[in-house]
Formats: structure tokens, C-alpha cells, sequence
């Protein structure tokens, strides 16, 4: 087997390859729940898919070069089994296609145009927003913005190793999270705004749209 | 930058959040954001998005998965 970077030698054995990986990887099953939950939106078919991932971790596990990012690794395995195994069944009319599609066309409001009180208003409304709110809007954004977005802010990966996992490069991965912050941000104001948790005044129609670079 | 930094603190405030940027772009726009009132409050809305999300997105995988995970994975290294 290989050589670590501080000059032991690993065992081989299949056994204590067992304990290595129970070890080192099992206790990211709950960070790769939440990302399946993400992905696959319902428990069922997310903790099946940890369970995948993890049988096809183990088997490719002699691949994973010790001192290297395990977690990004395993989030490549999670990433490839969803899209394999269970993106096929779910339907995403536009998916494939989300990148191309221009901002407007995907109902997002430019609120860079709003004024100063507004947006500590915005800032403060987020904040009292409860969790379900939160989960309710990355469920409808586009998956390819929704897990830019978890990987990012949720997990910390860097641009880099986003686009690593979802097989991109890096300018796709920076325009999905832009979009899919933005996304998110309007659908957050839209719903603190239906329950009347301070109200921004100009999000949503009334907002002059303006396109910013991308 | 020859305007009053606002147009590169605006695009590049995600990348900062991010912590993308190099050292020498990340040290312009803390001195920016320090000084300039808009752009620290979008930068605000920003934080608090990602707080928002992590907060949200901590979910616990079931009981009974780990043991299965487990059991499985006895099963694999037995079979071979």
C-alpha cells in the first residue's frame, strides 16, 4: 500500500481498511444526509443514496490517496450516484439547460437598485425567517443553483473543489451561486413579506430590473 | 479604481464572502466595506444568507442508517 506523508507505512489488510474507513468517513454521514435531503428533496430516497455512496466508497476506498480532501472526494461519490441513479426518475423540465437560461427568464429581481433602509429591513426579515422557510425556497430553485449553493455556503468547499464535484468549471460554478444566492434572496423577501415579517419595499415586480455583469 | 469602489466592492462581494479572492483584492474591499455604509449593509444581507442557509441545513441522517451503513459494509469486506 501506500506511504503516509509522515513516513509510516499503512496496512493493507482488507480488515483494517474496514476500520480506516469506518473511522474516517462514516462520520460525514450526517453532513452527506443533509446534502441528499438537498438533492433527492424526501428522507427516504436521501438516506438510500448515503447508503449508496458509502458501498461505492468503500469499494473504490484503496483509490482514495490518504492526505487528500476525503470529504471533497466524497461528496465527487455522492454527486455521481445521484446523478446517476436517482436524477433519471425525478422530473426537472429545465435541467440541463439552467445555465443558458437568461435572469429574467428565471423570475429574479435585481435588488441591487433598493435603497439603504430597505435593505437593512432585507437583512433583518432574513434573519427572522424559521428554517422551513429557508428549506422551502433551495428546494425551488434549479438543482445546479441549489447545490452551488450548498456546497458553498453550507460546506465551505472552495470555488475549485465545487467545480470539481458537479464537473464544471469554475465560472459556471460562480455564476450558478450568484444566481442561486439571488434566487434564494428574493424568494426569502417574498415570503417574509406574505407573513409580514418586516417588509422590503422594493423586491419582487416592482423592482427596476437591471442586469448587473456576469 | 478610479470610481469611489463601490462597482468592484458590489462585484465582487461573493467572492469575498467566499473567501476567493486574492489577498491583495481582499484587503481592498475590507477597507472599502469599512468606510462605505451600502455596500456593508448589502454585504450584511450576504453573511446573513449564508448563516440563514447553514442553519437551516443541519439535518441529522436517521437512527437506524449508520448501523445499516455499517452492516453492509461487514457484509462487503466479509464477501471478499
Amino acid at each position: 500500500m501506500s506511504t503516509t506523508d509522515d513516513g509510516s507505512t499503512e496496512p493493507a489488510p482488507a480488515k483494517d481498511n474496514r476500520a480506516l474507513f469506518e473511522e474516517q468517513a462514516i462520520p460525514f454521514m450526517d453532513q452527506l444526509y443533509a446534502a441528499g435531503l438537498r438533492m433527492t428533496r424526501n428522507p427516504a430516497d436521501a438516506a438510500d443514496l448515503v447508503q449508496e455512496t458509502f458501498v461505492k466508497a468503500y469499494a473504490a476506498f484503496g483509490q482514495f490517496q490518504q492526505g487528500t480532501n476525503l470529504k471533497a472526494w466524497l461528496y465527487r461519490i455522492l454527486t455521481n450516484t445521484f446523478i446517476n441513479s436517482y436524477r433519471k426518475k425525478q422530473r426537472e423540465p429545465y435541467q440541463g439547460a439552467i445555465d443558458d437560461l437568461e435572469d429574467w427568464q428565471l423570475g429574479g429581481a435585481e435588488s441591487m437598485t433598493q435603497g439603504r433602509s430597505t435593505r437593512s429591513a432585507e437583512a433583518e426579515a432574513i434573519d427572522h425567517l424559521p428554517d422551513s422557510a429557508v428549506k422551502d425556497a433551495l428546494q425551488a430553485i434549479p438543482e445546479d443553483f441549489r447545490m452551488a449553493v450548498y456546497f458553498a455556503d453550507v460546506e465551505g468547499f472552495s470555488y475549485q473543489e465545487i467545480a470539481d464535484i458537479m464537473k464544471t468549471p469554475v465560472g459556471t460554478v460562480m455564476s450558478r451561486l450568484h444566481r442561486g444566492r439571488r434566487l434564494l434572496r428574493d424568494l426569502l423577501a417574498d415570503y417574509a413579506t406574505e407573513r409580514g415579517i418586516a417588509v422590503p419595499v422594493s423586491t419582487g415586480a416592482t423592482a427596476p430590473s437591471r442586469r448587473t455583469g456576469k | 479604481m478610479t470610481d469611489c469602489g463601490c462597482d468592484k466592492a458590489k462585484a465582487e462581494l461573493e467572492e469575498y464572502l467566499h473567501r476567493e479572492l486574492s489577498d491583495a483584492d481582499f484587503i481592498d474591499i475590507t477597507d472599502h466595506l469599512a468606510t462605505c455604509e451600502d455596500c456593508s449593509k448589502e454585504h450584511l444581507i450576504g453573511l446573513k444568507l449564508t448563516e440563514k442557509v447553514q442553519q437551516a441545513c443541519q439535518e441529522k441522517a436517521p437512527v437506524g442508517l449508520r448501523d445499516q451503513v455499517l452492516l453492509k459494509l461487514r457484509e462487503l469486506s466479509a464477501a471478499n
